[in-house]
């Protein structure tokens, strides 16, 4: 087969996978405004009783929310140190860091996690679950 | 073709990119707009193909990556500079790895139906591996580790974001190729002065946007 019918073909091969891709993530989409953690639901004015309130730097400026250290201090997990945690959006995303990284993090009221002095790829928007490994 | 033109080349091609990034893509952003899939489907492609068709040699994209991604790193005002930076340089060898058995007079390109389809390839493969790169260095290079079921899961969700910019590279590359038909030969002695003039432009304009907002 020529590059004229293999360029074509592979387009629409392309074209295909994105659709399809796109109706599987609107269908899976999480709609919901607790967070789950450990399996338990939260409202943030719950999160912000348990963790506190901690303001950090950030290269966007100041962010104020609840403190994911004082989070999962206060919520029970035995080990905060040795686990991992998967912070995990409404959209899909969803982001793994270790207890250094997730104990200088907040939690804003918008539902999204900040940290300092790491990428922004980090900062996961519309938090529906935190899962402790 | 002569060394000290093709660098040339590469700077301003590259810098042009890099600004349209960090400037354009800032406003694209500023008002809501889908930049990432804009600069990819629209600027990314425009420059990769022109370069491509007035040079006509492969390997200049991969450097055009680097001095655009080197600028962005000079703003990082908007996402992650890091992220982006990557992603840019990313996006220039998969046009590379993507146009290798393209002929350079693109002869292969003469329907409409192949150029598009061109475009939505181009497009698309290099938006979803320039994400997936991003996704996969930037926690490497940040040191925040990287962990592939995050990935895993986020797949679905970029190969649908992929789609909007294969949309926009099925028009950009035709509409693009139509400059062959334009004779934009640029004098001997006015080259050199143009690119670095242009060159320094654009590094000048984002530098000092980077100072001023900071």
């Amino acid at each position: 087969m020529g590059k004229e019918k293999i360029i074509p073909v592979l387009a629409m091969v392309l074209l295909f996978i994105g659709i399809v891709s796109a109706l599987y993530v609107n269908a899976t989409q999480v709609d919901k405004s607790t967070i789950t953690i450990q399996g338990q639901e939260y409202t943030f004015d719950e999160l912000l009783v348990l963790g506190g309130e901690k303001t950090i730097k950030t290269v966007d400026g100041e962010v104020s929310g609840v403190s994911l250290e004082g989070l999962m201090k206060n919520i029970g997990i035995s080990c905060t140190q040795c686990s991992k945690y998967t912070i995990k959006g409404a959209d899909g995303y969803q982001k793994t860091v270790d207890w250094n990284i997730l104990k200088t993090g907040v939690l804003t009221e918008e539902n999204r996690v900040f940290f300092p002095d790491t990428p922004k790829e980090l900062w996961v928007r519309y938090v529906v679950e935190i899962e402790v490994k | 073709m002569d060394k000290k033109r093709l660098i040339a080349g590469v700077l301003v091609f590259g810098s042009l990119w890099g600004f349209s990034e960090v400037i354009i893509g800032t406003g694209l952003q500023d008002v809501g707009l889908p930049y990432g899939a804009i600069m990819t489907g629209v600027f990314a492609l425009s420059f990769l193909v022109l370069s491509r068709m007035i040079f006509r040699q492969p390997g200049m994209q991969v450097g055009m990556g680097f001095v655009a991604g080197g600028l962005r790193v000079f703003n990082p005002f908007i996402g992650c500079h890091l992220c982006s930076a990557i992603a840019i340089m990313a996006e220039a060898v998969i046009f590379e790895i993507i146009w290798y058995n393209i002929e350079s007079d693109f002869s292969d390109l003469k329907t409409i139906t192949m150029q598009s389809s061109m475009g939505i390839i181009t497009a698309y493969l290099v938006y979803i591996c320039g994400s997936v790169t991003t996704q996969v260095l930037t926690p490497v290079v940040g040191g925040t580790g990287f962990y592939l079921e995050d990935l895993i899961v986020f797949m679905p969700r970029i190969l649908a974001s992929g789609v909007l910019t294969a949309l926009l590279g099925a028009i950009t590359l035709p509409v693009t190729l139509q400059v062959k038909k334009l004779d934009l030969t640029v004098k001997d002695r006015l080259y050199y002065p143009a690119t670095l003039g242009l060159t320094i432009l654009c590094w000048v304009v984002v530098i000092g946007s980077s100072l001023i907002t900071s």
